[in-house]
Order: C-alpha cells, then structure tokens, then sequence
C-alpha cells in the first residue's frame, strides 16, 4: 500500500469514529434519570423547582428544542472549542479541561518515561541472560508488576517514602518531588507490561543473522543489543504502547485521587458525583478525541521505525 | 555487557606468541565444537585442522550438517550455535577463544571479517545500507571508541561530520562491490534491494575493515547463476587487488574450480581430504570426494540417473569408533568401522583414509578405488535400473517424445500472453505520471507437448515465475491466451476441479511451501481431502504416494522440521502428484539442496515421468539439471522469448547473447581442470 492512500484511509476511519463518539457522548446527556433540567435545578437550588424555573433553564440551555438540532448545535460549538458551561458554576468546560490537562499530561509523560526506563532495560537484560537468575528475578518482578492494583501501590509508596522517610510530600501537585510518587505508581504498572513485551520482542530478534553481521564488524556487543537488536524489537512495543496510552488515562484517575492531585480525573470524578452532566461529556469527548489521535501518531511511528512497511505490494 | 580491563594492546592472555613459526594467517587446530541437544552433546565439528596463508584462497566443501558453517563461524568467535570443547583457532597469530572480548573485536574490525550465506537475513532491516556499511567503517578506524549513544546517533553525542565523511567512503565501497548508481542507493533500505545487491552490500561491510581474512559463508548459493558470476568474478579481483585470504564455505565444486587454489573436504565434522583444488579435482584420492565429484549432473548421461551417495550425513551423537562415512563408502572393508582412519600426509596435501586406499591398491584385491562412486549396495540398485534404463530407451526411441511440430495438440500452449504489473510509487509519482509499470511477461508464444520437460531458464527477474504461475493459473494474462489441454486457463478461483487436477506445482523451498504444522500424512492428503476424497481411499492413496516418492510408513507422523531437505521436497513431490496432475510444474526444485541429495531427487523425478507419463515445466537456474532433464528449453530474459529450441542444441551452440552469458556464467568443473 502506498503512503498516501493509506494516510487518507486511516484519517477517514479516524474522522468515522470521532462522529459516533461524538453521537454517543451527546446521548449521554439523555442518560440523565428524569428530567436533566430538574434535577440539576433541584441541586442548584437545594429545593423542588417550580414549573416556570425549569420552563425557563430549559430555554437558557436550549433543552426545548428538538433533539437533533440540539445536537447540530452543541456539535457546532464543539467544533468551535466551546464545550458549553458547567452547571454548577459559569466556568466554560474547556477551560477546565485546559486549566486540569497539564497536570495529566504531566503525569503521563512521567509515567511513560518512568515505564519505559524500568521497562526497556529490564527486558533486554532478560532477554540476553534468557534462562538465569537475571531473567528470572525481571519475570517475577513483572508478574508482581502487573497484579499489583494501582492504587494499592500507591498508598504503598507514600507510607514508606511520604509518610515513614519523608522523602517525598504525600499529595498535591505543582513541584517536581509532588510528581515523582504518582509517576512511579503509574509507570509501574505498565513497565509490568512492556517488560514482558520488550523480552519476547527481543528473543525474536536475538537469533537474527544481522545481529552476527554486526558482531563480525567488531562491534560491542552493547551496541549489538542496543542498537542493532532494540531497534527491531521496538516495532511491537510502541504498538502496545500506543494501545497502553489508553489505559494511562484511566490509570490516570485512580491516581489522581491517591495523591489529590487536581487533574483532568480528579475533574471528571467530581464532576460524576456532582452529576454536572456537560463536564462528564466534555471529558469524556475531549479524551477520545485525544486517545483517537495518539493511536493515529503511533501508526506514522511504527511506519516509521519498520521501513519495510510502507512497502505493502511488491510485484515481484 | 562486557567490561574489559584497560589493556594495552593486547591483553596479558594473548601475550603466548603461536607455538609455530609459520606464517600462517589462519591456523586451526584440532577444532571441536559440539551442540547441546536433548539426546546429548552432537559433535558437530570433531577434530578439524587446516591454515590459510596470506594471500591464499582455500575452499571449504562439503554436504550440508558436516560442520562447514560450525568451523568458519568458530573461526570468528561466533559462538551460536554450538560451543568449541577442543582445539585452537589463531588467527595473525591470537588464539580466538582465549582472546579478550575486546581482543576479539580488535581482530573483527581489523584483521578478519566475514560474509554470510543468507541475504535476507544479513543486513538489518531498520537501518540503511549506507549506514551499515559506514558503521563498519567507524568500527575500523576507532575500535576503542565504541560509544552506544555516539553510534545511536544522539544529537550532541554524535560527530556529525565523521559520520558524513563515512557514508562518503562507503558510496565508494559500495561502487568498488558492483553497486550501480550508489550515491542515490546508499539511503536505501536492505528491503529496496534484491537479493544479489544486499550480498554486495554484505561483501562491503565485510571490506570495509580493510581485513587480511575474509571468510565467506556460501555468499552466492541463493543467488542465480548470473548473478553468482559476476559476483565471484567481483570476489576473486578485489581479493587480488587487496591481497586478500580467502576462507570460501561451498557446497558447490564448480565454484570451488573456479576460485580456489586449495581445498578442504569436510564430513561429519572431520576433515577428508586437503589439497591443490586442481588436484583434488582432477583426481581425488578420498572415496568421498570421489563420491561427490560424481554426483553431479554434468557427469551422466542426459535423462539417465546420476549417481548418488545412499545414506545420509550421520548425526555425530556419542562416541562413534571408525570412519564416519564407512556406512555409505564403496571402498569400505571391516577394519574402517573399528578405528579412526589415520591421516596422511601426501606431498600436496592429507587424506583421510585407511592406508589401502590412499596408496593405491593392488587392482586384484576388488579394486574397489577404480570403481568408486559405485558401491555395492549401489551397483545393485544402479543394476536394476539399468534394464529399466534401457527398456525406457528403447520405448522412447520407438516413439520419440512428442514434438511441437508435430500434429498432436500440446498440452499447453500460450499465444502472444503478457503480463503488466503496477509497480508500488507514491501518490505524488502517479500524478507525475512517473508510475513504473513491470513488464513481467512480454508477448510469449510457446507449447508444451504431452510427455516432454521444458526447460525455462533466464535470469531472476527474466519472468520466469511469472510465466509459471500463469500457466498454473495463479496469475491471469494482462493480455494472451493460456490454454491447457486446449481449454483456456481461467484465473484460480473461477476453474472446474477437474483443471486443478491436471497441474501440480514442487516448490523451491520446502520448509516455507509446506504447512509445517501438519505431519507429513496430512500435508500429502491436504489435496486429496480438498478433492473430497474419503477416508479409506485417501489413506491408501497417501501410502501409495509416500511409496513412489522413495519414503516409508514412518515417515507419515513426522513433522516437516523432522525431514531432511531431501526428504521434504520428496514430500512436496508426493502432494503434487497427489491428484494425478498432467502437468508438474518444478520451481526450482533441487536448487535449495546439496549435490548428493539433488542427484537423487533428480532420478526420483525422472522416474516419476516414465511411471506416470507426467510433463514437466522446469524452471531452474542451474543449467545442468536443466541440461540433464529438459527435453526443449526456452531463454527468457526481460520477459521475452530469446531463444527456443532442443536442449543439446541451445545449450552446445547458444544463438542468443543471453543464452551465451548464462552458459558461461555456469562454474563448471571442466575449465580449470584442463
Ligand atoms: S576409511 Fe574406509 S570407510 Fe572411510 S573413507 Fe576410507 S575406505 Fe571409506
């Protein structure tokens, strides 16, 4: 297959599927028990609502109008960046959302260098000492890795080095030693993963006669394994990550609230138990969007660290 | 990793100057290497000794599994598969194996580099050539500063301009190799190159440390014939020029003649026989190298068996008392299999052998010597045979293989067929209006009468596959007829039974045509079952089959990894004749295999014809079991027609230029024995 012709296939499947995430978030609205105007007028208010009230909230936030121009409208908006308004207070949505996402974007960068430095190492080691102790101890270890709830490693962590060694502050967010603690509870988890990833994806690639090509130039074997070897190895592991990418963000709630740290899931679970239905939507849209993309960027990637996969039909 | 203490030079352990004052370049000494299996230690290489002086070209020959690849990659240090229990390798006078890490790379960088056999497998797909040859570069110049991130290329860590200066001297390895137009090849990737330019590419990386040594490993066994010329041709000049050893592993003798000025001949790990190639090939003393010079196609009669060597290399499990070949030596007498046969030392070289043999025996003793190639088991067989050889002569003399002149309709006839492929460019070349389009098949007439072998011979990417698989149906004509039996050929899926009966294909590769997952009942029923056959009647069928194509009962559970080469491709032989096809189209069907065993599957073919009264398309690149096969053979290059004709004719007196290359490009045997 051709790189162009690919590219517009794979941007026109990703333009379907933000459309039916699109549809489905709007229909979350309508998942509301009873009437979404009187229930959050009753919470706003601390009191039934009168007709006239939600008569007129309706009006405010143009629920009288027919569904699908409901829709048109609010998909115009979004278009435009605006996500519409909390219900609890006037803030736009996405200014919340870009007031939290730093703080998220933060911590998945962390976790993902966090995962990739535990990971990456550890399964080539693995993998080049297959069968001896060094093997064995990085399997254990990943196996623990990946049976380990979260949030469970997370209070782990701030009971020895918060709590009991004061080497790092138990919660908040804003410095650097406040990001260490939820990075490493999160890139735990998923360098268990890559781990294992990384070893089989290197015990592929170990036999290869290119590897002894290298070798035979006077090469380390260091360089071997690190460059000639990892470089092949890595096509699949930065497949898996991009899937994994997925599972940060959920990742990313749970952690958020160990350490209370105010962002993008904190955000979005406050707004679950306040029912503050259009920032749930404007989260939930906001991180497809985001999960719809980063799966796009690492195909271009993988396309980029296998040459041969652009080359799809050849003739002969 | 290794970390190695800071030495100078060479380490303390390679202080030992070698023992001998002799100039040799490379010397091995009493080399063992075993395996570790599960049914314990195989001893792979058992007691191998030879040198290589400056200069010097030697070849290593022999069967595949007697260890020719074992010793030359022990030679580097190479460890898998396989450790060295015994014996010294020294190389410019360091013993490999008790060398430092950094000792070793010292030697690989500098003094010895080698080529492998295997181009898919030689070049590392991530990278570009040009990057792979000027890393090899880089290594040669600063062996000590080998920094991960300088060779990762990390900005800040990485001498930009010694890597330019670099990939600028390795445009001129690679214009010194044979590659064309090499400064706008040198960003491409191993993938964008065929299989002839990435074992340049290999031989580059390998001259690019400037070695003394270079050993290379069956470098031109996957390619074709012309393209093994002109690549040996290259090997043997830059060898000259650089006054460069040469350590070539082959199994083919022809490109043994060719290059070599001595000789190693290898068995079940052991060393045979040494000597000027000349010699050895002229007249050999050992019964095995005999045996091997016979097998080949060019020394039998055409459409006759060729001689085989029965039996197969044994398995070098244990301890084993005696000569290992003694169980298919036709000079074999009782003593052999009690002791190690003695080597001896003749003006020109070392046999091993038992010493009747070596020196000549008495002719009145059996003189089994002058009847070599032949032994008893064999003569027996070779015996029967015989009648049937010439009982089919005189059938086929009575009425002579239909003609294509003659009135009889062929069974296949193309008329003016074409084949245009789209070739894969970008979006940006189509609008150009720069889109290549291959002329695989270009406007080809030809017939094949019912009963004879066509040979197809050409260049790889002459058309020769795509020709074939538009007679099999697998591909359709961009414009032209395929007929079979006079029906047009339909693309696959649209065809009756009844043609996918009439056509069965043998493929070059076993290992990769077959399911490896089935045992080999199954992968033979595979067609009858597709063919609803039932049960009984298929079982019976697979047993017949099993029998024609030479193999037992016991065979039927095993897996494809559990048969040897020869043994596979007689499966591959056996489901396509499953359905008693009319046609048998053979890919290459004995290119992948070592001489011995090509022998026999040759004579299993040629059988297989007179029993079944088969035609054979043949496709191959090797001219002499083109030669020795074909009734007819058609040229192919560019996809046309170039010449057609009676074999004996084409091949003695080519017409066609191209015919006259690809005969000349053969190694042959005969040039420089004379
Ligand atoms: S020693 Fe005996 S069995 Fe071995 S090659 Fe010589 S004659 Fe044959």
């Amino acid at each position: 297959m051709d790189t162009a012709p690919y590219l517009v296939h794979r941007f026109g499947t990703s333009l379907v599927v933000l459309a039916g995430v699109s549809v489905v978030t709007y229909g979350l609205l309508f998942l509301t028990p009873g009437d979404p105007a009187e229930v959050i007028l009753s919470q706003q208010l601390d009191r039934q609502p009168s007709e006239a009230e939600i008569e007129a909230f309706r009006a405010e936030h143009g629920m009288d109008e027919p569904v699908p121009l409901q829709y048109a409208d609010w998909l115009t908006d979004v278009l435009r960046g605006d996500l519409g308004t909390s219900y609890y207070s006037d803030a736009s949505i996405s200014a919340l959302i870009l007031d939290a996402l730093p703080l998220t974007l933060e911590l998945a960068a962390a976790s993902v260098v966090v995962a990739l430095a535990l990971a990456i190492p550890t399964g080539v080691l693995s993998a080049v000492h297959r069968g001896t102790a060094i093997d064995r101890a990085s399997q254990l270890g990943a196996l623990v890795g990946v049976s380990m709830p979260n949030f469970w490693l997370g209070y782990l962590l701030i009971l020895v080095f918060a709590l009991t060694l004061g080497v790092f502050p138990v919660a908040g967010a804003g410095s650097y030693s406040q990001l260490v603690l939820p990075a490493v509870t999160l890139g735990t988890g998923m360098a268990a993963v890559l781990t294992r990833l990384v070893r089989s994806s290197m015990l592929d690639v170990l036999d290869e006669g290119y590897l002894d090509t290298a070798r035979s130039k006077g090469l380390r074997e260091r360089i071997v394994v690190y460059k000639h070897a990892l470089r092949n190895a890595l096509v699949p592991v930065v497949t898996i990550l991009g899937v994994q990418l997925g599972a940060l963000l959920n990742g990313a709630v749970v952690i958020e609230i160990v350490f209370q740290r105010p962002g993008l899931g904190m955000l979005l679970v406050d707004a679950v138990f306040e029912r503050n239905y259009p920032v749930v939507q404007g989260i939930t849209l906001f991180t497809a969007v985001a999960f719809v993309v980063t799966n796009l960027l690492v195909d271009l990637s993988y396309r980029y660290l296998d040459p041969r996969v652009e080359l799809g039909g050849d003739p002969t | 990793m290794t970390t190695t203490p800071p030495t100078l030079e060479y380490g303390p352990d390679d202080a030992a100057t070698p023992d001998d004052e002799s100039t040799d370049l490379l010397a091995v000494e009493n080399l063992q290497v075993q395996f570790g299996t599960y049914d314990g230690p195989v001893r792979a290489v058992d007691g191998v000794s030879f040198s290589v002086e400056p200069g010097e070209t030697v070849g290593i020959v022999g069967e595949s599994g007697c260890g020719k690849s074992v010793t030359a990659r022990s030679i580097v240090g190479l460890q898998e598969p396989g450790e060295v229990v015994g014996g010294t390798v020294h190389i410019d006078g360091v013993n490999v194996h008790e060398a430092s890490d950094r000792t070793r790379r010292r030697l690989r960088g500098d003094t010895v580099s080698m080529v492998f056999q295997d181009p898919d497998q030689t070049l590392n797909p991530a990278f570009d050539v040009g990057e792979q040859i000027a890393e090899s570069l880089k290594v040669h110049d600063q062996p000590e500063r080998q920094r991960l991130l300088d060779y990762l290329h990390a900005p800040l860590f990485a001498s930009r301009s010694d890597w330019r200066d670099h990939r600028k001297r390795a445009v001129e390895l690679m214009a010194q190799v044979g590659i064309d137009d090499p400064a706008d090849r040198v960003d491409d990737y191993p993938h964008e190159f065929s299989g002839g330019m990435r074992q340049r590419a290999g031989l580059a990386i390998a001259l690019a440390s400037d070695p003394d040594l270079l050993i290379a490993d069956e470098p031109t066994t996957a390619l074709d014939t012309t393209t093994q010329a002109q690549l040996l041709d290259r090997f043997r000049r830059l060898t000259d020029e650089r006054n460069m050893a040469t350590l070539l592993i082959t199994h083919d003798l022809g490109v043994v003649a060719d290059i070599c000025d001595r000789v190693v001949v290898l068995y079940a790990g052991q060393v045979m026989e040494t000597g000027p190639t000349d010699r050895v090939l002229a007249e050999p003393h050992h019964p095995y190298t005999r045996a091997l010079l016979e097998c080949r196609t060019s020394r039998a009669a055409r459409k006759q068996r060729v001689p085989t060597i029965e039996g197969a290399v044994p398995d070098r499990l244990g301890e084993q008392p005696g000569c290992p070949f003694a169980p298919r030596c036709p000079a074999a007498v009782d003593t052999c299999q009690e002791g190690k046969p003695p080597t001896f030392e003749r003006d020109d070289g070392t046999v091993r052998c038992r010493e009747g043999v070596v020196f000549g025996e008495s002719d009145d003793d059996g003189g089994p010597v002058l009847e070599y190639g032949c032994g008893e088991t064999q003569c027996a067989r070779e015996d029967s045979s015989t009648t049937s050889d010439t009982a089919t002569a005189t059938a086929r003399s009575a009425s002579p293989p239909p003609r294509p002149d003659d009135d009889t309709d062929p069974l296949v006839s193309l008329e003016g067929v074409s084949k245009r492929y789209q070739q894969a460019g970008g979006l940006l070349r189509r609008l150009l209006g720069t889109d290549r389009c291959l002329q695989a098949v270009d406007d080809v007439t030809l017939e094949i009468a019912a009963g004879e072998t066509l040979g197809l011979v050409g260049e790889s990417g002459s058309g020769k596959s795509t020709l074939a698989d538009l007679v099999t149906g697998l591909e359709t004509p961009t414009s032209g007829a395929v007929r079979f039996d006079g029906d047009p050929v339909g693309a696959a899926g649209t065809r009756t039974a009844a043609t996918l009966h009439d056509v069965g294909v043998v493929f070059q590769n076993p290992r990769s045509s077959l399911n490896p997952r089935l045992p080999v009942a199954q992968v033979i029923a595979e067609p009858l079952y597709a063919d609803g056959w039932e049960d009984q009647r298929r079982r019976d069928r697979v047993g017949e089959l099993l029998e024609s194509v030479g193999l037992s009962e016991r065979h039927t559970e095993r897996y494809p990894h559990e048969l040897s080469g020869g043994q596979l491709q007689r499966v591959a032989i056996a489901r396509a004749i499953a359905l008693e096809p009319r046609l048998v189209v053979l890919d290459e069907p004995v290119s992948a295999l070592d001489v011995s065993v090509q022998a026999r599957v040759l004579n299993l073919l040629l059988e297989l014809q007179r029993e079944l009264e088969l035609t054979y398309l043949l496709i191959s690149h090797d001219l002499d079991v083109v030669e020795h096969v074909s009734d007819r053979v058609v040229v192919l290059s560019n996809g046309e027609v170039v010449e057609a004709g009676q074999t004996e004719r084409v091949l003695a007196e080519p017409s066609h230029p191209e015919t006259a290359a690809l005969v000349e490009a053969v190694p042959r045997l005969e040039h420089s024995s004379q």
